[in-house]
């Protein structure tokens, strides 16, 4: 039983960054029904800057995490004005935006290819890898604080998005853009705002997660767990990229303790296409009827 | 108050207003009618941004109308779509709010509220209840609350009447005619030719993206082509129907 709420606690941390990934995804996709795959890029980024703030410019932890998040909400945004802007402006087909994304994603990761270089890097240790002792359980300190930041950007997120009148306007536009156009939202800067909040939140996730683990050019891809994540709760759905997020978290966790961490992303993905099969709108995904 | 001279708009290729010259004066219910595809949510469009014209000369006010969405409903405009849109995942009150949503004027918001409310008593009961959950009336009732709360010069209805049960007709032509008493200019687009008409002090026919007649509503609703076109027959036989 130890072990097992053990995994559970392991998989909580690891969700809570999946979710900070998968707002972002579920943010683009609830007003512009595509799959910005640039996301993961932009992801990325935010480890890399992170990682060079602490080690080149040995900034604090915590000025690190704020710039890093700043870093990629303005990235999220400058890749909105090139990429998916134009686009938007000729009412291209959503494919365009699609392979527009791809582009974008393998663009930000041959850069850092060939400007850093395609190796691996570790961040430097921060907190004492000695684990918090709670009852029979361990806590690492790096997935406390994990959590602990998620939890906070999370909810910050859904104050913005529930309770203010930007958030409102969010939330009016991904019902219909048309609607919140005649109420004299200015529905171009809203989709500014949201590429601006996912890139934040993403840069704090990649840097989470590069403290984590490692930083290298192909971490972008591996964030695309959370955009499953995000497919799993209903994408556009903010409750569900969060609740998908902590599922998808827990059942990595399990599978690494139970059966087998080389079967870890392999479960991920059967896990998506049996989502895809059975039920195609997530746990609380918007029906196609609302969006009408 | 509204002036649009020569009004051009292309869909792809297809030309769906072909120069379209309409004058709205203040205080007035002018109704545009015609058939399905004949382009009168086209021509609301246009007049709201969502459509760019490719001609014509709009201008509102005395002042040329800007061609975005947002600064047409700052200059006093606004729209009350076709098929509601109303935002279902949001509460009554937060829909009522999104109407309001260029306005800074706490005070004024208040008290526009206060008078959708008067208008709207249903609306008050549900505020706290999300938009989707209504009946196709109330959603109605709401999307015109919405359209009031930016305290527009002018409200372009389009279609009002559209799917309602004949009762909820009659009574969203009543609020049309006191939402002109709260000094309101309104511009209406229906296929309900005869309610249309008869609340109209000025009225256009819309044909193939044309203006082929126009008049006060009475004299419409005599015109013998009128009749045949868009009254069913003779105006008795649609009247034993009504």
């Amino acid at each position: 039983m130890t072990a097992f709420m053990q995994q559970i606690i392991n998989g909580l941390s690891i969700g809570s960054v999946y979710a900070l990934m998968a707002v972002g995804y579920s943010l683009v996709y609830s007003i512009m029904n595509f799959s910005n795959f640039a996301h993961g890029g932009v992801i990325m980024m935010g480890a890399y800057i992170g990682f060079f703030l602490l080690t080149a410019f040995k900034l604090p932890f915590l000025i690190a995490f704020g710039l890093a998040g700043v870093g990629t909400g303005v990235l999220a945004l400058v890749i909105e004005r090139i990429a998916y802007s134009p686009l938007r402006k000729r009412n291209a087909p959503f494919l365009y935006f699609i392979i527009s994304a791809m582009g974008a994603s393998i663009f930000l990761e041959n850069i850092v290819v060939a400007t850093i270089g395609p190796t691996f890097k570790t961040y430097p240790r921060i907190f004492s890898p000695e684990p918090i002792a709670v009852g029979n359980l361990s806590i690492g300190r790096l997935d406390l604080i994990m959590c602990v930041i998620s939890t906070i950007s999370l909810a910050a997120l859904i104050y913005v998005i529930e309770k203010t009148k930007v958030g409102t306007a969010i939330r009016a536009t991904a019902y219909s853009v048309r609607a919140s156009a005649l109420m004299g939202v200015n529905t171009d800067q809203i989709i500014m705002i949201v590429f601006g909040l996912g890139g934040l939140l993403g840069g704090i996730a990649g840097v989470l997660f590069g403290m984590k683990y490692t930083v290298y050019p192909q971490i972008g891809f591996i964030t695309m767990k959370s955009f499953i994540a995000a497919v799993f709760g209903g994408l556009g759905s903010l409750p569900g990229a969060v609740i998908g997020s902590i599922l998808l978290g827990i059942i990595e966790t399990l599978t690494s303790g139970y059966i087998s961490s080389q079967y870890r992303d392999l479960i991920a993905f059967a896990l998506l296409i049996f989502i895809l099969i059975v039920r195609p709108i997530g746990l609380m995904g918007k029906t196609t009827e609302d969006k009408a | 108050m509204l002036k649009v001279e020569n009004l051009q708009v292309y869909y792809g290729g297809i030309h769906a207003l072909r120069g379209v010259n309409i004058n709205v004066e203040q205080g007035q219910i002018v109704s545009i009618i015609g058939a399905n595809g004949a382009g009168k949510s086209t021509f609301l469009n246009a007049l709201s941004g969502i459509i760019r014209p490719k001609e014509g000369k709009i201008s509102f006010k005395g002042k040329s109308l800007p061609q975005i969405p947002y600064k047409i409903v700052a200059a006093g405009i606004s729209q009350v779509p076709e098929g509601r849109l109303v935002f279902a995942n949001l509460t009554v009150k937060d829909n009522l709010m999104m109407g309001a949503y260029l306005r800074k004027d706490k005070h004024g918001i208040e008290k526009d509220l206060g008078k959708v409310f008067e208008l709207f008593p249903r609306m008050a009961e549900r505020v706290d209840q999300p938009a989707g959950t209504l009946s196709g009336g109330e959603q109605q009732m709401l999307a015109i609350g919405r359209g009031l709360m930016s305290n527009p010069d002018l409200i372009l209805l389009d279609e009002p009447s559209l799917g309602l049960a004949p009762l909820l007709v009659k009574t969203i032509f009543e609020i049309i005619k006191d939402i002109k008493k709260l000094n309101k200019t309104i511009l209406l687009v229906e296929q309900n030719a005869y309610k249309a008409l008869s609340i109209a002090d000025k009225a256009y026919v819309l044909e193939q993206g044309r203006i082929v007649k126009t008049g006060t509503g009475s004299e419409l609703i005599k015109d013998p082509s009128i009749q045949e076109a868009y009254l069913g027959k003779t105006l008795k036989s649609y009247r034993s129907n009504d």
